[in-house]
């Protein structure tokens, strides 16, 4: 476990693993990252379909914890392949948002559009599923 | 003439189809850095011993690929791990390989977001390699 994000999925969801040690390297990359995920609160569901990763990830006060499986009412469910979570990693982030208005943004945006990204709770937790992108967003 | 896979002729022909490609110096011209391959043993799949393999790469340039020790391959920017099988999926491109490492079915020591920031070039290399005639040992 790091200083910030504990991993309870570690055994069951081989999936978790990596995705700590991302979010681990990119927040300390990018320190600035760190302060937007400091005001993150609150749960998110991904579903990775084509490979049978389901995991919860709980922010509170600058901490993550990973769960395995579906955890409590998460505010946003992510249901997606795992392809199209390498396409969200790549977003540029400009003036502090993801940035949809160039390719990647472009293709992310194609993916929403055609169905192969869906986000349950993207219109009433705008600002989580922003901050999701921000901390993920290895660019 | 097919190629005995993890042979240096295989090797060899996987560094020149790489080399000749002009798809992949435009891809790769921002990836800097040595990956190595390490296929666990497997005695009943004709891997008696862990197969140690070297290769480097520089904007898009292929410079080295050979064989090495366990401490060479360790020391690479990139250690890439996994079990024969998993390697031969790979190759075969019966298996994504951003897939299996999400999947934990390969492993990987490095920078992950260098590695998410380049996956086109990952990609293309494995494209390549699954381009060859390779026969392998349990064949």
């Amino acid at each position: 476990m790091n200083q910030f994000i504990e991993n309870r999925a570690a055994d069951e969801v081989p999936f978790s693993n990596v995705l700590e040690d991302l979010m681990t390297q990119n927040i300390e990359k990018h320190p600035d990252k760190m302060e937007v995920l400091k005001k993150m609160k609150g749960a998110v569901a991904l579903n990775l379909q084509d490979i049978e990763a389901v995991v919860t990830l709980h922010f509170d006060g600058g901490k993550m914890t990973i769960d395995a499986g579906v955890v409590g009412k998460p505010a946003l469910v992510i249901r997606t392949e795992s392809g199209q979570v390498m396409d969200l990693n790549v977003l540029k982030i400009k003036w502090g948002l993801p940035y949809y208005f160039d390719k990647a943004g472009l293709k992310v945006m194609s993916h929403i559009l055609a169905g192969r990204l869906k986000v349950q709770g993207m219109f009433f937790h705008p600002i989580l599923l922003t901050r999701l992108t921000v901390i993920m967003s290895v660019m | 003439m097919a190629l005995k896979a993890f042979s240096q002729e295989w090797m060899d022909a996987w560094l020149k189809s790489i080399q000749t490609s002009q798809e992949y110096k435009e891809i790769a011209k921002e990836w800097e850095g040595s990956v190595s391959i390490i296929v666990n043993p497997d005695p009943s799949k004709g891997i008696p011993e862990p197969i140690y393999m070297w290769t480097d790469y520089w904007h898009g340039e292929a410079k080295d690929f050979h064989y090495c020790d366990k401490a060479k391959a360790e020391s690479a920017n990139f250690v890439m791990s996994g079990e024969y099988i998993r390697w031969k999926q790979v190759a075969k491109k019966e298996l994504d390989s951003t897939k299996a490492l999400m999947q934990g079915k390969l492993k990987l020591k490095g920078d992950l977001t260098y590695v998410v920031k380049h996956v086109k070039t990952v990609n293309k290399v494995v494209d390549l390699l699954a381009a060859l005639d390779t026969v392998f040992p349990d064949d």
